[in-house]
C-alpha cells in the first residue's frame, strides 16, 4: 500500500516534468542500446561459428599447413601436405585412430552449361570426403577411388549448382565446362547448407587430382591446402591427433627433437571452440566496457537531473516532512524516481537495441545476430543499479534537508 | 496539552550569535485558540516552527500532553508532526501537479493509513471543497487553495492545528472565510495556534501572545477592554496616515 503510493507519487513527479525525464532516459537508453545491439552481434556470430563448427561433426580434425617463420616473423604458409600425405593418414596401419581422411583444395571458377554459366567453388577432394561430412548424392554418384587415382575428368554438383546451370533438365553424363575444360557431371548432390566455412550447395567437387593437375593448375601445384581427418569417434579425437603428428612428422621428415618446427597445425574442434570462446570473451570484456562507460554518462545525467528536481523541489519536500514524512519517505521516493527513469531507459534501450541489430541483420544480410534473454537481464540489471546509483546522492540530499529551511526555500 | 518552559534558540550568523528565542515560557490548553503576533524579527516565527516540532530548541523544555519531545529523534518528531499537529501555512504550500484530493491525503500516505480516499475526501467535505476535488491547486482560487491545505491539516484529525499567516495571501473577504473555518473548527473541539503580524486577525483568537526580541511581551486574554484598545489603535494609525496619503490609496 505504502508502496505503491510512493510510486505513484513518483510516477506523477516524472511526469509533471515529462521533457526532462525523456532527456534523462535518454542516457541509459543509448547506453543499453548500444549494449544489447553489440552483444547481439557477438553473440549471433558465436553462434554461426559454433553452428559451422558442428556441421563438421566433433569428431573432424582439420590439418592445414603452418604459417612459416622466420626470426619470429610470419614469411608465408608452408606448401607441404599432399595427397599422399592424405592417404598415409588413413592407413589404419599408421594411425588406427582414424577412420578416413579426405585431402582438400579448392578455387574459384567459372563453371558452363551451354549459355549458362557463373562462377563456384570447385573442391578438389576424394572419395572420403562424402561418407565423412554425411553429405550424399541424390541422384548419379559420388566420386570414386578410381576417379582420384585416374585423374577423371568427372564433376559432382551441388544441389544449387544443378539447379541453376540445368534448371529442371537431367544432368548426369552431361558435360559442363570448367575453366573451359569439359568435365562429365557424375552426380548431384544432396541439399545441405553449410559444411564448416563453406556453403556446399553452390560447390563443384572434382577428383583432387584432377583438381590439383588439370584445374588449378600448374606443375607447381603439388600440394593440397587442407586435409579433413576422421577420428573412430569425438573420443579419440585426442589420440587420432598425436598419430597424425607422429606419420606427418616422418613423412616430411621433421625431427623435433632437432629443433626443428612443425610444416603443420592441426585444429580439432576441441582446440577451435577454445580459441572462439577466448575472442569472444576479449570482445565482451571491451564491449562490456564500453557499454560500462556510456551506461556511466547515463547515470550522471540521471544524477544531474535528479539534483536539479530536488533543488526546485525544496519547498515540497519541506511540506512533505512538515505533514510527517520520514527522512526515509523522501529517499526513498526521490531514489524510485531514480530507478524508474533508469528502468524505462533500459526497456526503451533494449527495444532500440533489439531493433538496431535485427535492421543491422537485414540490411548486411551477414551479419548474424541473436539477442539473448540473458543479455537483456544484464542490460537492465545494469541499468536498475545505474539510477539507484545515482539517485543516491540526490536522494539523501533530499532528505537530510533541514525542514525549516526547506519551507522558507523560495 | 502544549507547555513550553525557559525555552531559547540561537543562531549562529557569521561571528555573532542571533538569539531567535530567549527565554520564553507559554502554556496552551487543549481547546484554546492562541494568536501569537508580532513583528518580523520578533521571534514568532521561531516559535511556530518549535511548537510545530519542525526544530529542536537551543535550550529550555517544550511538552505536549507531559510528553517531553524537544530532544526527540528526527523520527519521533516526523510521527509528532503527523499525528499531532496539522500545519497551515501562507502560501499554501500544495503540490501543483496532483489534484486537491491528493493533496489532502499526503499526511496519510506517511501515516501509512488504509483507506486515504475516503478520509481525504471527508477532510475536504469538513472545508466544504468535495465538489473540487479533482481539480489541480492552479485550478483553484485563493480561498479554495487554503481550504484545501486546512483540509490536508486536518486528515489525519491532529488535536492541533498551527496556522502561519493563514490569511496573509488573500483578500479581507476570503480572509474572513478562512478565519470563519478556523473558529468552526475552534467550536469542534480543536486547538488553534495562529501566528500573524495582523492585530486584527490576531484578535480574532481568545488569547493574544504579543512577541517581541524573542521574549513574550504579553500574554493576555481578548475582551472587551483588548478591543477597544485595538480599535484605538486602528484609529489612531488611520489618522496618522490620513495625513500623509489620500484615502484613496489607503483603500486600495
Amino acid at each position: 500500500m505504502f508502496t505503491l503510493q510512493v510510486f505513484l507519487m513518483a510516477i506523477r513527479g516524472l511526469r509533471a516534468n515529462l521533457l526532462r525525464s525523456l532527456l534523462a532516459t535518454l542516457g541509459v537508453i543509448i547506453g543499453v542500446g548500444a549494449v544489447i545491439s553489440a552483444m547481439s552481434i557477438l553473440e549471433g556470430t558465436q553462434r554461426d561459428i559454433v553452428e559451422r563448427f558442428e556441421s563438421l561433426g566433433s569428431e573432424t580434425i582439420t590439418v592445414v599447413p603452418a604459417m612459416a617463420k622466420s626470426g619470429g616473423h610470419s614469411v608465408g604458409i608452408f606448401q607441404t601436405l599432399t595427397v599422399e600425405d592424405a592417404e598415409a593418414l588413413a592407413n589404419p596401419r599408421n594411425c588406427p585412430s582414424v577412420t578416413a581422411a579426405a585431402p582438400e583444395i579448392s578455387g574459384a571458377a567459372s563453371v558452363k552449361n551451354m549459355s549458362r554459366n557463373n562462377e563456384y567453388t570447385v573442391l578438389g577432394t576424394s572419395f572420403a570426403y562424402a561418407d565423412m561430412f554425411n553429405y550424399h548424392v541424390v541422384r548419379g554418384r559420388f566420386i570414386s577411388r578410381d576417379d582420384v587415382a585416374s585423374e577423371q575428368k568427372v564433376a559432382v554438383l551441388g544441389s544449387k549448382v544443378a539447379e541453376e546451370l540445368f534448371g529442371n533438365a537431367p544432368e548426369i553424363n552431361r558435360t559442363v565446362k570448367i575453366r573451359s575444360a569439359p568435365f562429365r557431371v557424375i552426380g548431384v548432390m544432396e541439399e545441405k547448407g553449410n559444411i564448416g566455412f563453406r556453403n556446399v550447395d553452390s560447390q563443384v567437387i572434382v577428383p583432387v587430382t584432377t583438381a590439383m593437375n588439370r584445374l588449378f593448375g600448374s606443375q607447381f601445384v603439388r600440394f593440397v591446402h587442407s586435409i579433413s581427418v576422421q577420428a573412430d569417434s569425438s573420443t579419440k579425437v585426442d589420440e587420432a591427433t598425436s598419430e597424425i603428428k607422429r606419420v606427418l612428422r616422418r613423412r616430411h621428415n621433421i625431427n623435433v627433437r632437432a629443433g626443428k618446427q612443425d610444416d603443420f597445425q592441426i585444429y580439432s574442434q576441441e582446440e577451435q571452440r577454445k580459441q572462439l570462446g577466448e575472442v569472444t570473451t576479449i570482445f565482451s570484456i571491451v564491449l562490456y566496457s564500453i557499454a560500462g562507460i556510456s551506461l556511466v554518462v547515463g547515470g550522471i545525467g540521471i544524477a544531474n537531473i535528479m539534483l536539479v528536481s530536488v533543488t526546485e523541489r525544496t519547498r515540497e519536500i519541506g511540506v512533505r516532512m512538515a505533514v510527517g514524512a520520514q527522512r526515509w519517505d523522501i529517499l526513498s521516493q526521490f531514489l524510485i524516481e531514480a530507478s524508474i527513469i533508469s528502468l524505462l531507459g533500459g526497456a526503451f534501450g533494449v527495444g532500440v537495441g533489439y531493433l538496431m541489430s535485427d535492421m543491422l541483420e537485414k540490411t548486411t544480410r551477414i551479419i548474424e545476430t541473436y539477442t539473448a534473454p540473458r543479455v537483456i537481464v544484464y542490460a537492465l540489471v545494469m541499468a536498475i543499479l545505474t539510477g539507484v546509483v545515482s539517485g543516491i546522492y540526490p536522494a539523501f540530499k533530499a532528505s537530510r534537508l533541514d525542514p525549516v529551511e526547506a519551507l522558507r526555500y523560495e | 496539552m502544549i507547555r513550553i518552559e525557559a525555552m531559547t534558540k540561537h543562531y549562529r550568523m557569521g561571528d555573532s550569535v542571533v538569539y531567535a528565542l530567549d527565554g520564553v515560557d507559554l502554556t496552551v490548553e487543549k481547546g484554546e485558540f492562541v494568536s501569537i503576533t508580532g513583528a518580523s524579527g520578533s521571534g514568532k516565527s521561531t516559535m511556530m516552527h518549535l511548537i510545530g516540532c519542525l526544530d529542536r530548541p537551543t535550550t529550555g523544555y517544550y511538552y505536549i500532553d507531559n510528553q517531553r519531545v524537544d530532544r526527540l529523534s528526527d523520527r519521533r518528531l516526523a510521527r509528532i508532526r503527523n499525528t499531532y499537529i496539522g500545519f497551515v501555512f501562507q502560501t499554501f504550500n500544495l503540490i501543483n501537479r496532483t489534484t486537491a484530493l491528493d493533496n489532502v491525503a499526503v499526511p496519510l500516505i506517511y501515516a501509512r493509513k488504509r483507506g486515504a480516499r475516503a478520509a481525504a475526501t471527508q477532510a475536504l467535505e469538513r472545508v466544504g471543497l468535495a465538489p473540487r476535488a479533482h481539480h489541480r491547486p492552479s485550478e483553484l482560487s485563493g480561498g479554495e487553495r487554503q481550504r484545501v491545505a486546512i483540509a490536508r491539516a486536518l486528515v489525519n484529525n491532529p488535536p492541533l492545528l498551527l496556522a502561519d499567516e493563514p490569511t496573509g495571501n488573500l483578500d479581507s473577504r476570503t480572509g474572513e472565510q478562512i478565519l470563519e473555518l478556523f473558529h468552526e473548527l475552534h467550536r469542534d473541539g480543536v486547538t488553534i495556534i495562529l501566528v500573524t503580524h495582523e492585530m486584527a486577525v490576531a484578535a480574532q483568537a481568545q488569547r493574544v501572545v504579543r512577541m517581541k526580541d524573542g521574549k513574550i511581551l504579553e500574554d493576555r486574554k481578548v475582551d472587551e477592554a483588548f478591543r477597544i484598545e485595538l480599535l484605538a489603535d486602528r484609529l489612531q494609525a488611520e489618522k496618522g496616515q490620513g495625513k500623509k496619503k489620500p484615502e484613496s490609496m489607503e483603500q486600495a
